[in-house]
This record gives C-alpha cells, sequence and structure tokens, in this order.
C-alpha cells in the first residue's frame, strides 16, 4: 500500500541545521568509538604496532649480542638487492607460491565438480579431502619426509614396479623444492575443494536449467554459467593460497632446514628467522620481512582487484 | 558530583589494594625461610625425558632446600633460539644448560664462572670467551667416533680397522664393490648429520697441524681457501663423488640416519660418541657386532677430535645469582646426574677424578677407550663445526658450513666455490 507523505515545509535557521547535523556527527564518532575502538586497538597493538617497530628496527644495525644499535637509514634495503642469498631466497619463495596458488586450484575445482553430488560416500570423501587441512604442518612434514625418504614408500613402490634407481625426492637440489611445493600443495588442496563446493552449491538451479533447456552441453553450461558464479570462490583460494605460500616457514624447518645444500628451498621467512635469530641481524632480518610484507601485500592487492573484476551479481 | 564521589572511591580502592599488595611482597621476601626460586631452561629428547630431568633436579634441591627450582622446557631441542627469544622478551632464564654462550656472553647477559667455582673441572678454560668461562665445561664429547658393522667388514673382505687414510679408501672401495653403502650420512632437518666425515678430516688435515686455526682466522691470518683446508675439504668432496656417500641419504634426519647404520644399510657411521646411547641401548641393538676407529690420518698418526662444553650457563640479571650459581655447580658435580649423563647421552664427564660408572654398554667403551688414548698420547684436538666461545665460529656460520657439506655430496658447488663462500660468509657475519 503507498503511503502519501506530505511533506511540510518547516522553516528551520541556518544555525538549528549545523547544529543538528554536528549532534549527529559526535553521535556516530561516539558509536565509532563505542563498537569500533575494542577491534582498533587490537589491530593496532598486535599488527600495526609490530609492523612499524619491525620498520624502526630495518633502518637500523640491530643486534641484540653486539650492542650499540645504530641507524644504518636504507642501507639493510640497498644491500638486500645485491644479496644472493636474499635473491635466491626470493626466487624460491615466487616458485613456490606460483605452485600452490595453481595447483590446488585447478585440481581442486576439479575434485569439487566430482564431488558436488549427494549421499554419504561423497560426503565421506568430503572429509577425506578436508583431513589434511587440519592437521599440523609439523605432523605433515614429518609424515611427507619418511614417505619421500629415499627407503620410504615412494620409492619403495617405484622400486616394486622396476624403476632401479628412483629419484631423491627430498635429496636431489633440483628436486626437493617440487618435493615441498607437492606437499604444500597436497596439503591445502582440502581448503580449495571445500570453497569451491560451497560455491557450487551457490549456483542457482534454474540458471544451470534454463541453459540446458537453451541446448548447452555440460562442458558449455559449466564454462558459461558455472564458472562465472565461482569467481568469488576463486578469489578466496587464491588470495589464501598466495599469502599462506609466500610466508612458508614450518614445512621448511621440518623437512629440509632450507636444503639439501645452500638455499635451495630457504623462503624468505625461513631466511628471516635465520637471519634474526640464528645470525642475530635482526635489523637486517628485519628489512627482509618488511620487503617479504610488501611483496605479498601487493599480491595480494592486485590478485583481488583482478580477481574481483570478474565476480558478477545475480 | 556523583561521579566524583565514585571515582574517588575508585582510585581509593586501587592504591590501598596497591599497598597491601606491596606490603605481602615485602613481607614473604623478608621472610628469612622462603626458599629463593631460579628457573632453570631444559629441552627434551628421547633420552631426555621429563622425569629424567625432574629427578635430577630433585637431587639437587634435596641437598638444598632453601632453592626451589621452576622447570622451564624448550618447546624445541633448538633452545639457543628459544633462549634469544626469552632474552629478547625480558624472561631470560636463570640457568640454562647447553645453551652456547656466544653472543649471550659478549652482551653481557651470561655471568662468567670464577676459577675457584671451575676448580674441579677437567678443562677448566674450554669454552671460554675474551678469557672467561660462561658455560661449565662439563662433558666431553668426541665427534666423530667411525662406528663400523663388522659384518658387512667381513663379507668385503676387512679383517681390520683403517689404520691409514689410504687404507679407508681401500675398505671404502671394496665395500662399494660389494654393493655395500661405505658411509652411512643423514642430513634433512638435522644438517648436522650431513658433516661428520668433513669434520673428520679437518681434524687430520687442519687442526692436527694447527690446533689454534680458528684463533688465526679470527685474526685474519688464515682463510678457507688455504692449502690445509682445501684439502681437508677436498677428501670429503672426493668421497661423494667416489660414491663413498650415497647423496641421496642427506634427506634423511638424525634418527633415521642412526637407524639406517642399526639396520645394516651401510658399513661405517662417523658420528658422535653419544650414538652409545643407542648402540648399547637392548631394545635397539643389532645382531651384528659394532666396531670403532678413530678416523684414519694420512701416514696413521692418531689425531682424536673432541669437544668439552655443553654444560649449565647462569643468566647475569638472575634474581638470585649466588643461589643460581650454587645450583648450576651442584647440578653439574653430582655424581648421579653424571652417572645419568654417561647411560642416557653416552658423554664423558669431563671432572676431575670421575670415572665411568663400571655397568656401561660395550659400544660406549670402545669411544671411551679411544679418547683415553687420545689424551695419553696428546692427540685430542677440535672438532671443527662444534668449537665453542673463542675457538668457535661466528653465529651462523655453521649453519652456511653445514649446507655447504651438502652442497659438496650433491656436487651443487666445487670445494673452490664452497670454501670462498665461507670466507665470504665469514666476513658478512663478523
Amino acid at each position: 500500500m503507498a503511503v502519501n507523505v506530505k511533506s511540510t515545509p518547516v522553516r528551520t535557521s541556518a544555525t538549528h541545521r549545523s547544529r543538528r547535523s554536528r549532534s549527529r556527527s559526535a553521535e556516530r564518532i561516539r558509536s565509532f568509538t563505542l563498537f569500533g575502538a575494542p577491534g582498533l586497538l587490537v589491530y593496532a597493538c598486535f599488527v600495526l604496532a609490530p609492523i612499524a617497530i619491525s620498520f624502526g628496527y630495518s633502518l637500523t644495525d640491530h643486534n641484540p649480542f653486539n650492542p650499540p644499535t645504530e641507524f644504518v637509514g636504507l642501507r639493510n634495503y640497498r644491500m638486500l638487492f645485491t644479496d644472493e642469498e636474499f635473491l635466491t631466497s626470493l626466487r624460491v619463495t615466487t616458485i613456490l607460491t606460483v605452485i600452490v596458488v595453481v595447483v590446488p586450484n585447478v585440481a581442486g575445482l576439479g575434485i569439487a565438480v566430482l564431488l558436488d553430488r549427494r549421499g554419504w560416500f561423497y560426503n565421506a570423501m568430503r572429509t577425506v579431502f578436508f583431513t589434511p587441512m587440519v592437521l599440523s604442518s609439523v605432523v605433515v612434514s614429518i609424515v611427507w619426509t619418511r614417505m619421500l625418504d629415499d627407503e620410504g614408500l615412494v620409492n619403495q613402490a617405484l622400486r616394486a614396479i622396476g624403476v632401479d634407481r628412483p629419484p631423491g625426492w627430498l635429496s636431489d637440489p633440483g628436486l626437493a623444492l617440487y618435493s615441498i611445493a607437492s606437499i604444500l600443495s597436497w596439503q591445502m588442496l582440502g581448503f580449495c575443494v571445500v570453497v569451491y563446493l560451497a560455491g557450487l552449491q551457490g549456483v542457482p538451479r534454474e540458471l544451470t536449467e534454463a541453459a540446458e533447456i537453451d541446448g548447452a552441453g555440460p562442458i558449455r553450461r559449466f564454462r558459461s554459467v558455472t564458472w562465472p558464479l565461482l569467481a568469488p570462490a576463486l578469489t578466496i583460494n587464491t588470495v589464501v593460497l598466495l599469502i599462506s605460500a609466500f610466508k612458508i616457514f614450518d614445512h621448511i624447518q621440518v623437512i629440509t632446514h632450507g636444503g639439501p645444500g645452500t638455499g635451495t628451498t630457504a623462503t624468505i621467512a625461513y631466511n628471516v628467522l635465520q637471519t634474526g635469530l640464528v645470525a642475530n641481524r635482526q635489523g637486517y632480518a628485519s628489512a627482509m620481512a618488511i620487503v617479504m610484507l610488501l611483496i605479498i601485500a601487493v599480491a595480494a592487492a592486485v590478485t583481488l582487484r583482478v580477481l574481483n573484476r570478474r565476480e558478477v551479481n545475480l | 558530583m556523583k561521579h566524583k564521589a565514585l571515582l574517588t572511591a575508585l582510585t581509593a580502592t586501587v592504591v590501598l589494594s596497591a599497598c597491601s599488595v606491596g606490603q605481602g611482597d615485602i613481607q614473604q621476601s623478608g621472610d628469612a625461610t622462603a626458599k629463593k626460586e631460579i628457573t632453570f631452561l631444559v629441552f627434551e629428547t628421547p633420552n631426555l625425558t621429563p622425569q629424567v630431568w625432574d629427578a635430577a633436579i630433585k637431587r639437587v634441591t634435596d641437598k638444598y632446600p632453601g632453592i626451589s627450582v621452576k622447570k622451564l622446557v624448550s618447546p624445541s631441542e633448538d633452545r639457543v633460539s628459544y633462549a634469544k627469544q626469552l632474552l629478547a622478551s625480558g624472561q631470560f632464564p636463570d640457568v640454562m644448560i647447553a645453551v652456547s654462550p656466544a653472543g649471550f656472553a659478549e652482551s653481557g647477559a651470561m655471568a662468567p664462572f670464577t676459577p675457584d667455582e671451575l676448580k674441579d673441572f677437567a678443562f677448566p678454560n674450554n669454552g671460554a670467551v675474551k678469557g672467561k668461562v660462561y658455560q661449565l665445561p662439563t662433558n666431553t664429547q668426541t665427534i666423530p667416533v667411525v662406528y663400523y658393522n663388522k659384518e658387512l667388514f667381513a663379507k668385503a673382505g676387512i679383517d681390520a680397522p683403517p689404520k691409514t687414510y689410504a687404507e679407508l679408501l681401500d675398505a671404502s672401495a671394496k665395500l662399494k664393490a660389494k654393493g655395500i653403502t661405505p658411509f652411512v650420512v643423514g642430513g634433512g632437518k638435522d644438517p648436522f648429520a650431513s658433516t661428520l666425515a668433513w669434520t673428520a678430516t679437518l681434524a687430520t688435515d687442519l687442526y692436527a697441524r694447527t690446533p689454534d686455526w680458528m684463533a688465526k682466522r679470527r685474526a685474519g691470518t688464515v682463510t678457507f681457501q688455504d692449502p690445509d683446508f682445501v684439502k681437508a675439504t677436498n677428501k670429503f668432496a672426493d668421497l661423494a663423488k667416489n660414491g663413498y656417500i650415497d647423496k641421496k641419504d642427506i634427506s634423511r634426519d638424525y634418527a633415521a640416519t642412526e637407524q639406517a647404520f642399526l639396520d645394516g644399510k651401510g658399513a661405517m657411521y662417523p658420528m658422535g660418541n653419544w650414538f652409545a646411547a643407542a648402540g648399547d641401548d637392548a631394545k635397539r641393538k643389532p645382531k651384528w657386532e659394532i666396531g670403532a676407529f678413530n678416523w684414519p690420518s694420512d701416514d696413521g698418526a692418531p689425531v682424536v677430535p673432541a669437544f668439552t662444553g655443553g654444560g649449565i650457563s647462569v643468566s647475569a640479571t638472575a634474581k638470585n645469582l649466588p643461589e643460581a650459581k650454587k645450583f648450576a655447580l651442584a647440578y653439574t658435580l653430582d655424581k648421579a646426574n653424571l652417572d645419568n649423563s654417561v647411560h642416557n647421552d653416552g658423554l664423558y664427564p669431563a671432572i676431575k677424578g670421575y670415572t665411568p660408572p663400571s655397568d656401561t654398554g660395550a659400544v660406549f667403551k670402545l669411544g671411551y677407550d679411544l679418547y683415553q688414548q687420545g689424551v695419553r698420547n696428546d692427540s685430542v684436538v677440535q672438532a671443527f663445526g662444534w668449537e665453542a666461545g673463542d675457538d668457535g665460529m661466528p653465529p651462523g656460520l655453521v649453519d652456511k658450513w653445514r649446507a655447504a657439506a651438502q652442497d659438496l655430496i650433491t656436487g651443487g658447488r666445487t670445494v673452490e666455490q664452497v670454501t670462498a663462500s665461507l670466507d665470504d660468509e665469514w666476513a658478512k657475519a663478523s
């Protein structure tokens, strides 16, 4: 039922309007302060302040075991760009990130499509795929170290089928990084499957039915209807995988300790810890951490912007 | 007005509470019978269980009832990094065990021990930093002893352990010809397990000739590219090049490496004498007999690489420093604790007048006898990569050296590249 509201001209003075507007603003600020302050305070204390402190340290030669600390300006940052070890870790991290973003995304989508059905079997399979995700990364690392060892299950299986000299998955400097990327991909796969399944279940059935009536086959239906509507799931998966892979440390520490040899699997995060806590060069390690933060922030922002453009509103 | 009254009441309450808390504290600390608490950082391993630590601590607190101990457990075996975190967050423990004093000592975080406090130690100046000892030099470890599988030696037609380096290479060739991996090495998350044979060649070819090599390196009068270091490194690299070390083994962590030797997957196992704890363990003991020899030098002259240290350190800022030192010394010199370190970790206590218990295992005795011979004929040298204090490398360099060992095994870098990079890393770390 439509309601006609007859507007009555109210004569209000400019001063009165301004006072009312000021009062509203003050109220908004009060509400914002009341509800937002605790969150902001926590964020400031545990995120912004540590970043600011790290940035401060990155401009010094801070070594807790070799005082005094001196201000060195941007010297640490300049050194990073000629430091072979840092550049190697940047390369290692980039390769690892690319693999970990692509493989679980692609495999996760395929598995999600296969599991997007009703029944106890499919429910059980979803649990199976998600299980690695809830396991501690240390547990996963130990299990895979044993499996990929020269005498481990994988090589035993290869020998059983006639491979005389199976590869050294974790001992060959040319293979170790890809082995670790595979372990990470395996662990993150469950997350991608769950997010894509949620996305698939949000695709309106009437749209796929309409496409079917229009004569679209399964591939065309997927490409033209389902895939565009999975854009939010792709965005979530990609950004989460990107951030997780870029700051990976625990798997490296447990499986290879940055080896075999010098830096073959040493990521930036691993390098930060080694430089800061083992070599005690905490000013330099802080500069590495700040650069890592910037790279992740820029990569995540660009990815979000690009992928958000693909998203469609129903 | 009402608010003001409430505020005044609240303030008064807070101030009064603060006063009463302060009074309570004063009373407690003023109590002459109150125990003096110290914090003690330990780490757990399959051998060093919570029960082992608790019993060891109790023995000391029973003797000194005025001391109470709050045990802190390192979340991993890397207690040095954990101690650094605790120091950075203002929670540095009063007493800590097996935390290398490098860095802590120079920055004034640890308290030095006086000559009088060190009078019971066999090597009182070991691990000194600028002439002062910050870690009780409690145990000696020979690193490495070469443990070998007598059955596999016999299978390859080797009658006796090699006495010269040429004989060692000859034995390795015979073993390889029989399809037996000559040397068992490891790596993975424990990269030190890749380095033992290199420590051995550096003992026979570097430290035996220049016992103060590390001091000279600190002074800048020698480098990693000098002939003796290069020769020792070439020997190590050649073992891998000739297939006497299987490069695939470097993905195996320390526990798996030890098990591989016990499972007969290789003939020789250069390892610290702590291996005796596993070799003598009734549950893990292999059916075949374990032998042991010192890594041979070119001319057969005996060389025994060893490290003495690894004991307790005390924080310079410990609230109860005298009690912390009293606890450290009592814990270290307690006969039962020393006997336990022999049984649990295969260590050789470096305490004057101490003799290991008579019920030690055969593998322990093999290593101990070799060490005693080394002491008698004055052939004990530093164990490269394990030195501490002024004899050690700068912080962080040991990890680079361990990674370099893996590069040499895999062939990822040449000897020239490795030695040059170690000099570069030294310059960065100094």
